[in-house]
């Protein structure tokens, strides 16, 4: 078991006009540390310029989003003990312009998080202003897209795709696996709007399905997955 | 026309690759002279003006190595345009892209429609 571990830092503020660094630094660390642990520390006790953003520390608000060791992680959700380095890198997310150090631009993520209408659409326009009752529904008809419910947004799987790297306008998986999510709920009436929009230039038909999306998701949601079938359902638009 | 329609001709125009290009492999196959293997026949002027030519007198494998032109031409120009919209991206740079496929897409098909049709209508020696 190590006593302290080296983190080394991506240190950018594009204001400055200055290029980006690292800087190391020296964390002593004890049994079950995450990452965001050791910044915090090093925030607290040796450079309190160091910028990144949490809030619940235990991977349920998707905010502490970085690239640990290389690769798209949770900041608390990563034990220093499960990396089995001496130094860590530590680095912003890929694929999002950077406000600084640590904290990039999540605006154009949830613009087409938005833009696939990730809400319940009902043909009734009163009744989806106004709803008059529960939208009931069963644990089969549940279980057809919970697991994609479990996004929690934190857009990681942006971060380890390679098309979202290439080409800007493609949705990507987070929000093409919103919009499978939708067309499976058995409450949502939208799915034929939802679909051209799936069948869009920047939609479906651009995934090289690399699958990374999948690998780094930290709550176990395979966008991947729901491309592949959304690439069927566009198909037969049904 | 709309990313879906022209993902559903590709799809297609795979199956029909599939299809003719069996039958255009299993054809030249079948025609090679004894003498030769199969890849010197398509390759030598004696191979080709025997044996293989004359196979496309008939009607139906003319029209099925039209099929396989078209489908061919068709599925790699759709290819090699997904390829090129990531590289070069924005709207007009989308257009000089479909507009120079189309171009490149048309000229294939006239040459090797005209050879076809020459083909069937020489159909060798």
């Amino acid at each position: 078991m190590r006593n302290e571990i080296i983190l080394k830092v991506y240190r950018f503020d594009p204001t400055s006009g200055k290029p980006p660094t690292y800087k190391r630094y020296s964390v002593p660390i004890t049994e079950r540390e995450t990452v965001l642990d050791a910044l915090l520390y090093v925030k607290e006790h040796q450079d309190a310029t160091l910028s990144l953003r949490f809030s619940c520390r235990m991977a349920v608000c998707g905010s502490c989003g970085m690239l640990i060791d290389g690769l798209p992680r949770l900041a608390c959700y990563t034990q220093i003990s499960e990396l089995d380095t001496d130094e860590i890198e530590v680095r912003p997310m890929s694929n999002y312009p950077i406000v600084r150090d640590l904290v990039v631009d999540m605006s154009g993520f949830f613009e087409k998080h938005r833009s696939v209408m990730p809400w319940l659409i009902r043909r009734d326009v009163r009744e989806q202003n106004q709803p008059t009752k529960q939208y009931l529904q069963s644990d089969e008809q549940l279980l057809e897209y919970l697991q994609f419910s479990y996004c929690i947004k934190c857009g990681l799987c942006y971060a380890a795709c390679p098309v979202v790297t290439a080409m800007d306008e493609f949705l990507g998986p987070q929000a093409l696996a919103q919009l499978y999510r939708y067309i499976r709920d058995s409450r949502d009436e939208g799915a034929t709007e939802r679909l051209k929009s799936a069948g869009e230039f920047n939609g479906v038909w651009r995934c090289h399905f690399a699958g990374s999306c999948s690998q780094v998701c930290p709550k176990g949601v395979d966008p991947a997955l729901a491309i592949q079938l959304l690439r069927r359902r566009t198909l037969f638009m049904k | 026309m709309r990313e879906r329609t022209l993902m559903i001709m590709h799809y297609l125009t795979g199956l029909g690759i599939l299809v003719s290009g069996t039958i255009h492999v299993y054809v030249v196959f079948l025609t090679v002279p004894a003498n030769l293997t199969a890849w010197e026949s398509t390759l030598s002027f004696d191979g080709f003006q025997f044996a293989i030519l004359p196979v496309y007198r008939n009607l139906a494998l003319a029209l099925s190595l039209e099929i396989l032109l078209i489908c061919t031409t068709y599925h790699g120009l759709n290819g090699l345009r997904i390829i090129l919209y990531e590289l070069f991206q924005g709207r007009s740079a989308r257009t000089y892209v479909k507009y120079a496929l189309f171009a490149i897409g048309a000229l294939l098909l006239i040459y090797g429609t005209r050879t076809i049709i020459i083909a069937h209508s020489i159909g060798g020696p």
